[in-house]
């Protein structure tokens, strides 16, 4: 059993969820590939990315957005103290994410420890790590703690999910249970089967969202209507960019309308996954207002009602992201 | 002009003195420095660190000074500018490395990067500059993945490894020298005389047996006795940990066979470890307290001790354009 307490976590604190207004839910702001921060032809000057970085948030302010979702974890350019200065001057939330994967994306402390053999860390250890992230705040590394994480964000393999993936995903869904915050996962091969393996953990349903929900493999295999069955939210992510494996912007309202007519109207998500500033690889240049100001639009025209627009841009993301707390555990939270 | 690449600058070779040429200021696999349980903070790293390198410093005054080569990959805790502040203050010479302990310990950036990328990086940070600190490496740092066998990015690495010392003058070292056949062969294909690679980790609990030390003196290769003092009596040895006497022995063999001018010694320790725990009381000054004695003790003369620690490794460190 759990309740929803009325707060999220943003890099500056909790805040009360009713203040968060329109969630681009699935982005990201300084994206790094790991490795980049250290490559000979890849510079990071903190003031550029400052700017470039204020600039999209109040672009997106401005075309009536109130929070952004940074969910590429800790370990993918992910940047604490940037982020809180981008929320104080631009006024628009910042969560930010823990977690991390697929496997290919993780650092060798965790894949080919100095132990003999180097065995890959198990789901408890990622747990602990992610958990400790929210209760205690992002480390900024060697450094310090700095915010709450509000989400566990983590991502299969594509070909098919590794064991490391699993593991980062019982992880993941152990330290959402423990924390309230809800857990995102891209889905690698079979969201399905994914979607199981953070349920059999014991965490609710509606403390997961699928992402990569638009893709066509997962179209074709009938996904994103058995997720929201599941009762997880679903995550078409890939809004305002073409890209042969995810459907086309006619398709992709035609599913949003199908999931709202089969009454599933309260599991939908929508974004963009916008990079903010890339390094190390292209990015994905789309503005985070984009889902609002050109895609709602045609979900308008669609036929879609303004209260299903609503839920959909605003509700849902909000009750994602709003805490629950454990009943009968020690909160992490007041609920207020 | 005879020079090597030090986190100060340029030194001449003349002044290195003994050369410990396997070290770590600090060491962690890629990640660690998001888990907090291995943190410590600035004044506990140079709290660790300060009085080992005086103590090395002072011991190396017989020598003319003391060298020491951090062979920390870039993805491992690299941390230039702290090893610029602890060698000015401390007279020890740093010399950093560019290059990788093993594909395994390259970030997805890099390991997905070809040879050309990966010799351009490691050019930049030999001739232009580490990061933004200005150093320039000294050493390319190349390794064995673990699992026994070089993977395909650990080739990789070779040989843009290769490549890079081919255009910049600077040597090799190698993290273990086992499946040296794959190793020689992309040096031989790349145009490398062996005698600028130091084949390292021949002696360690591990690998010493799988080692083809011997074959490797013979194609020309420099071989590295160079974790000295991971030792079985330790109260907490770790895995890779082989008893006193046996590595000394080996040694001792391995030289008697008239290979003294191919080999270098190091203790492969961590002033402070980034990552792990480290193993309490092992210091780089085990070559003074342990090592130096033992080979005293069975019968080495100064002359070949001056050998191993200071002319073999200033012949390799030298910059062979
Ligand atoms: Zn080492």
């Amino acid at each position: 059993m759990s309740v929803k307490s009325n707060s999220v976590y943003t890099v500056l604190g909790p805040v009360s969820a009713a203040e968060l207004g329109v969630v681009a839910v699935h982005e990201a702001l300084l994206s790094v590939v790991p490795g980049a921060q250290y490559a000979f032809d890849v510079t990071l000057d903190r003031a550029a990315i400052f700017e470039a970085l204020a600039a999209r948030l109040r672009e997106f302010r401005a075309s009536g957005g109130g929070t952004v979702v940074d969910r590429t974890g800790l370990f993918h350019g992910r940047d604490v103290r940037l982020y809180q200065a981008l929320a104080r001057a631009t006024g628009v939330h910042i969560v930010a994410s823990t977690g991390q994967g697929p496997e290919a994306m993780l650092g060798g402390y965790f894949l080919t420890p100095q132990t003999n053999p180097p065995t890959p860390w198990p789901a408890e250890k990622f747990a602990e790590l992610f958990a400790a992230e929210v209760t205690e705040g992002m480390v900024v590394p060697r450094v310090e703690r700095l915010g709450p994480a509000g989400l566990v964000a983590t991502a299969a393999t594509r070909s098919g999910m590794t064991a490391t993936d699993e593991s980062l995903l019982r992880g993941a869904a152990r330290a959402a249970l423990a924390t309230g915050v809800p857990v995102s996962h891209l889905f690698g091969a079979d969201a399905v089967r994914e979607l199981e393996i953070a349920l059999d953990e014991r965490l609710p349903a509606d403390r997961v969202v699928i992402g990569g929900l638009d893709r066509t493999d997962a179209v074709a295999a009938g996904a994103p209507l058995e997720i929201a069955r599941g009762g997880a939210y679903v995550a078409l992510d890939h809004i305002g960019s073409t890209d042969e494996a995810y459907l086309t912007g006619a398709e992709r309202v035609a599913l949003v309308l199908e999931l709202v007519r089969a009454g599933f109207g309260d599991r939908v998500l929508l974004s963009s996954s916008a990079t903010g500033v890339a390094k190390g690889h292209d990015g994905n240049d789309v503005a985070f207002g984009h889902v609002l100001t050109r895609f709602v639009p045609q979900l308008r025209d669609a036929g879609l009602s303004e209260a299903d627009v609503q839920r959909i841009v605003v509700d849902n993301p909000r009750e994602l992201l709003s805490i629950s707390v454990p009943v009968q555990a020690s909160a992490p939270v007041s609920v207020d | 002009m005879s020079r090597v690449n030090t986190v100060l600058g340029p030194i001449p070779t003349e002044e290195l003195g003994l050369v410990a040429v396997h070290e770590h200021i600090g060491y962690g696999m890629p990640g660690s420095e998001l888990d907090t349980k291995w943190w410590r903070s600035p004044e506990q790293r140079y709290e660790e660190t300060v009085p080992k390198l005086r103590a090395f410093h002072e011991h190396a005054e017989a020598y003319g000074g003391g060298t020491f080569v951090d062979v920390t990959g870039i993805c491992n805790g690299r941390d230039v500018d702290y090893y610029r502040s602890l060698s000015a203050k401390t007279g020890v010479h740093i010399v950093a490395c560019t290059g990788f302990v093993g594909g395994d310990t390259a970030l997805p950036h890099f390991a997905a990067a070809d040879v050309d990328y990966l010799t351009r990086q490691f050019v930049h940070e030999i001739t232009v500059g580490i990061g933004g600190t200005g150093a320039l490496a000294g050493v390319i740092k190349v390794g064995v993945s673990r699992g026994g066998r070089m993977t395909e990015l650990d080739k990789r690495i070779y040989r843009a490894a290769a490549r890079a010392s081919l255009a910049t003058g600077v040597p090799i070292l190698t993290h273990l020298a086992i499946d040296a056949e794959n190793a020689v062969a992309i040096f031989r294909e790349e145009g490398l005389p062996l005698h600028r690679v130091l084949f390292g980790h021949v002696d360690d609990g591990v690998n010493a047996e799988k080692t083809r030390d011997v074959w490797i003196a013979e194609q020309g290769g420099r071989i590295g006795f160079d974790t000295f003092g991971y030792e079985t009596e330790l109260p907490d040895p770790p895995f890779w940990a082989r008893p006193r006497r046996e590595r000394l022995e080996h040694f001792l063999r391995f030289i008697g066979d008239g290979r003294i001018t191919q080999v270098l010694a190091s203790a492969d320790a961590n002033c402070s470890p980034l990552g792990w725990p480290g193993v309490k009381g092992h210091t780089v000054n085990y070559i003074f307290d342990d090592l130096l004695p033992d080979l005293r003790g069975a019968g080495l003369s100064e002359a070949a001790i001056r050998t191993v620690f200071v002319e073999n490794p200033a012949d390799f460190l030298t910059i062979q354009k």
